[in-house]
């Protein structure tokens, strides 16, 4: 079973509601996290949410020399194991999309949308429905 | 010539025979580090200098040569003539002359360079023969059979020795697995230190499947006092060559490096020059002697980490990485020098395997003792009379050792006790001097036995200064991998300096004592697992001394600067002597009137002390 | 699969795995400090030593560090007990009174009831533990451009000669991966410094934000044949660009509907 994002960039409001979702359950030391989504305005007030599109042939898993990225093959994220990353930035700046980000109140750790474990905390949220993460196929 | 078959060898060898008994006389020069130190190379150009301007039957100038250590280092330099072992002690160039003229040409002996054995009674008497003084009496020289006898640049001297006749028969009628079954009932267990039994190590590396294994040899012989290897790769370096070639077929290795330290410079010479004529002859290379073994042997110099000594340590070295041991719990002999199946065993180790091959595992299982078989060579210094290199069959006592071959204490002082197995070793008392000599004896003891390092030690030294002076090797020789090697043995150092200056505590000593202990345990490598030894062994013996440091602030050897005064007693003649011996100019007095040193100035370099005729000065 | 005793409870573990990820697997804390999952086990600071034995060894037991022992059948292994507590305790100790002003070690020490080293501090230590994590990583990226030098108490982290390490492409994985945070750098304007070696970084071409350094950029596109542009703007005009495109498309798509 194949679940994808699908964004409707129509609906969009550009309220954030996602970023706070995203942040929140990311929380760890008592700390929200920093959001993996955004949504961006890409002309006046037309809004898209822009998150990982958890490449095929991923820059960033390419990038990493210490095999911190790989592919989760339950939930097709790229999962960044946080144990093996060394901050170095190689995948911030090699994304093309520059959807890897430095989380700044974690003590400059890296992020990446990890898909929620399989159940994104930003679609559920999404008060118009721009956003749904829905089964594929 | 190039031996290309095993009968072309015995020929070779009665000719190597022939040529030497056509030498009536022969006149044996050592140039072994301690007689070399005397000025031995002087003596050897001063005998050729002579005797190619003058003729004198049944000597030949090929006849006069440079042998390495002879042992009796505390004589030396040494000359000795063969046939007779007529031993001539502390020869100078000057007395070289008077040798040829007397000794060589009129066959009479020079009396005044014989060594003298002190009587009962006080008085002395001449020994000619050395083989009859007490030091070499009660030694079994086995891996060093050759040094002392034979010229080690010349391959013809080794070959009329019986030299690679080990190597023909070890090709000729025996199976790798003969050979590994031989050593491994002979009971040889590494001279290194460590005492592993060399047979298992072999076997082991024969079972592992692999395409290339590696035969190495350890002469990093790094303790300060040790030259028992060094004296073998300087003065016999075939005998290693020739072990490393036999355990080359019995293990199936075509590779394989001598690992020595660069501060044995001549054994680097030596070991080069024996590899190249043992190549040229065809013992090393393509198809030894003629058979299908292939294997060949390169040096490599190490920098002079003592660490480099530890195996994982020294096969990074020899793979050009820095020196420090490889913390995995995979033994070398599995994956060793470049992650493939290695043997490595000491230069000792390497030099006794021919005789075992030539004379058979039972015979060398006879001498010694049941768990630790045939004889260890040690190097005998400090304060002992007899200072030098001895081999003696395992299981003698250190009493045997140290009086009897030794000679014991230097000027004949208290004997207090000896320092064995090197920086990590420990100190042993008068009162376990008839524990045997073995591997496992001395580790019970609290001492180990090393590689053979034995440091005698009077009363005048002071043990707490000991235990600092040996964990200050250890410290400036941890590679500074691990913490507690790095970290503790420093702190441990830096205690053992402050007890010295009686700044100490008792609890300062318990914090050592458990330090010590976690230092053994949770260490990466032997050298930190053994490394706070020096300070435990003195610990275990001489509580009595720490305390006198601790409790009474005095450190009761007078050795401690911090914690003695000299004082100038009524003995004093008034002979002005240590007035001009002193350095900072701390004592006053008149001729014939007793002089008297100011403590204010005094900085108690003991000068006093040394230039007193007369035992007036006291130290307190 | 291999069945092992740890504190007393029987867990499976794979074959080969070292004893101290199945520890942590079981939840088990142990302190450790050289120890990092993108690195080879070294085994330099002592800390996750835990006690070994088998039901074989009758009694004897021994103390390995368990970063580096792989597990095999039988084993019996305890975490925790009074002895491993103070060798702990006691190489934390000796840490301390070399680098007494380390707060990462200050923390770990609290935790064995160690307020201060028992030793005399060295006011002027610096916080390098000598965990080589820093030169390990190094070697990871095929540089080791720093290195341990001299031997001991005098061991430090340098680079060849102390001079400007040829090698080193300032990714700051050794300053990154530094437990007790000893390496240091700068990044002023455009210009980095690490290892007293300056360093260009790349600016975004859209905005100037300083990315990576472009010594760094060139080898992940030369190792890793990443495309060239990827590097030349930021993560944040990155962003916008592909929020621009996906409405550009989203745009299109309208018109072509109406």
């Amino acid at each position: 079973m194949k679940f994808q994002f699908e964004v409707k960039p129509s609906l969009c409001t550009g309220c954030r509601t996602c970023e706070l979702a995203c942040a929140f359950s990311h929380t760890r030391d008592k700390k929200p996290g920093r959001s993996r989504i955004y949504p961006i305005a890409y002309a006046p007030d037309k809004f898209v949410p822009v998150a990982c599109l958890q490449c095929d042939d991923a820059a960033c898993v390419k990038s990493c020399m210490f095999g911190a990225l790989k592919r989760n093959e339950t939930t097709g994220a790229i999962d960044l194991d946080r144990e093996r990353c060394v901050k170095c930035m190689a995948c911030v700046a090699a994304c093309p999309f520059g959807c890897a980000l430095v989380d700044e109140g974690h003590d400059n750790e890296i992020v990446k949308c990890d898909l929620c474990g399989g159940d994104p905390a930003c679609a559920h949220f999404c008060p118009t429905k721009a956003l749904v993460y829905k089964k594929i196929g | 010539m190039r031996i290309d078959s095993i009968d072309k060898l015995a020929a070779w060898r009665d000719e190597c025979r022939k040529r030497l008994d056509s030498q009536k006389k022969k006149v044996l020069v050592c140039l072994g580090p301690g007689c070399l130190a005397g000025g031995s190379d002087k003596i050897l150009e001063e005998f050729h200098e002579i005797l190619s301007k003058k003729k004198i039957t049944d000597v030949t100038l090929e006849a006069v040569k440079k042998t390495g250590c002879h042992g009796f280092c505390a004589q030396g330099p040494l000359v000795i003539i063969e046939p007779e072992g007529i031993f001539y002690t502390k020869v100078k160039k000057a007395h070289v002359k008077e040798i040829i003229e007397t000794t060589l040409e009129k066959g009479e002996l020079v009396e005044k360079l014989l060594y003298k054995e002190r009587n009962g009674d006080g008085t002395d008497h001449a020994i000619v023969d050395y083989h009859d003084i007490p030091f070499y009496k009660y030694q079994k020289r086995i891996s060093l059979r050759n040094v002392g006898q034979i010229d080690p640049d010349r391959i013809t001297d080794y070959i009329a020795a019986g030299g690679y006749s080990a190597l023909a028969k070890t090709l000729s009628s025996m199976t790798p697995q003969e050979v590994i079954d031989q050593i491994t009932k002979s009971g040889l267990r590494g001279r290194g230190g460590g005492g592993f039994p060399t047979g298992r190590k072999w076997a082991t590396c024969a079972k592992i499947e692999s395409d290339i294994r590696y035969v190495l040899c350890n002469g990093d012989e790094g303790d300060p006092g040790a030259f028992m290897d060094r004296c073998i790769m300087e003065g016999d370096p075939h005998s290693i060559l020739e072990g490393m070639i036999i355990c080359a077929y019995a293990v199936g290795s075509r590779e394989g490096y001598i690992y020595v330290r660069e501060e044995y410079p001549l054994a680097v010479i030596n070991l080069q020059n024996a590899i190249d004529s043992a190549r040229e002859h065809g013992f090393l290379g393509e198809n030894i002697m003629g058979t299908d073994l292939c294997y060949d042997i390169k040096i490599a110099r190490g920098g002079g980490a003592f660490v480099c000594g530890e195996s994982s340590a020294l096969m990074k070295s020899v793979a050009g990485e820095v020196g420090e041991p490889r913390a995995k719990y995979v033994r070398s002999v599995v994956k060793g020098l470049h992650d493939k199946p290695t043997v490595l065993n000491n230069v000792e180790t390497f030099a006794t395997i021919p005789v075992i091959i030539n004379e058979g595992a039972d015979w060398f299982a006879s001498i010694g003792t049941e768990k630790s078989t045939g004889t260890k060579a040690f190097s005998l210094a400090g304060k002992v009379k007899n200072t030098g290199l001895v081999e003696v069959p395992m299981g003698v006592t250190l009493r045997k050792i140290i009086f009897d071959i030794g000679g014991g204490a230097l000027k004949d002082r208290k004997f207090k006790a000896v320092q064995t197995g090197g920086p990590s070793g420990g100190c042993l008392p008068e009162d376990k001097l008839d524990l045997p000599v073995d591997f496992d004896t001395l580790t019970k003891a609290g001492s180990m036995m090393g590689s053979g390092g034995m440091i005698v030690m009077d009363d005048r030294t002071c043990m707490v200064a000991v235990a600092r002076y040996f964990l200050g090797v250890l410290v400036k020789e941890s590679c500074g991998k691990c913490v507690p090697c790095r970290e503790g043995l420093y702190q441990l150092h830096k205690l053992c300096t402050k007890i010295t200056k009686g700044k100490a505590t008792e609890d300062d000593l318990n914090l050592m004592e458990n330090l010590s202990r976690v230092i053994s345990v949770a260490s990466l490598c032997g050298l930190g697992q053994s490394g706070p030894n020096p300070f435990v062994s003195t610990l275990r013996y001489f509580r009595d001394e720490y305390m006198a440091h601790i409790r009474d602030k005095k450190c009761p050897a007078g050795v401690c600067r911090e914690l003695i005064t000299f004082n100038i007693n009524d003995q004093c003649t008034g002979c002005l002597a240590c007035i001009a011996a002193c350095p900072v100019e701390a004592i006053t007095g008149e001729k014939k009137k007793l002089h008297v040193i100011n403590q204010d100035l005094c900085t108690k370099c003991g000068s006093c002390y040394e230039v007193c005729n007369f035992d007036a000065v006291d130290i307190k | 699969m291999v069945n092992i005793t740890i504190n007393g409870k029987v867990v499976r573990a794979t074959e080969g795995e070292m004893l101290l990820d199945v520890i942590r697997r079981e939840g088990i804390n142990i302190p450790t400090l050289c120890q990092h999952d993108a690195l080879e086990p070294a085994g330099n600071c002592r800390l996750c030593m835990v006690e070994i034995t088998r039901t074989e060894w009758d009694g004897w037991k021994k103390y390995v560090t368990s970063c580096l022992y792989p597990v095999e059948e039988g084993l019996i292994v305890s975490t925790h007990t009074s002895e491993l507590h103070e060798i702990r305790k006691t190489i934390l100790d000796l840490l301390l009174a070399n680098s007494p002003h380390s707060d990462v070690l200050q923390k770990m020490a609290e935790e064995y009831g160690l307020h201060k080293t028992s030793y005399e501090p060295n006011l002027e230590g610096d916080n390098c533990i000598m965990c080589y994590a820093c030169t390990r990583i190094c070697e990871v990226l095929g540089k080791s451009a720093i290195s341990p030098v001299m031997r001991g108490h005098e061991k430090v982290i340098a680079p060849p000669f102390g001079e400007e390490p040829p090698d080193c492409i300032g990714c700051l994985a050794c300053a990154h991966i530094c437990p007790t945070n000893v390496i240091t750098w700068t990044d002023e304007n455009l210009t980095r410094t690490i290892w007293k070696k300056k360093f260009e970084l790349i600016a975004c071409e859209k905005c100037g934000k300083a990315t990576i350094s472009r010594d760094f950029a060139e080898y992940l596109i030369e190792k890793r044949g990443l495309p060239k542009e990827y590097f030349n703007t930021c993560d944040d005009c990155k962003r916008v660009e592909l929020a621009q495109k996906m409405g550009a498309l989203v745009d299109k798509a309208k018109e072509v509907a109406l």
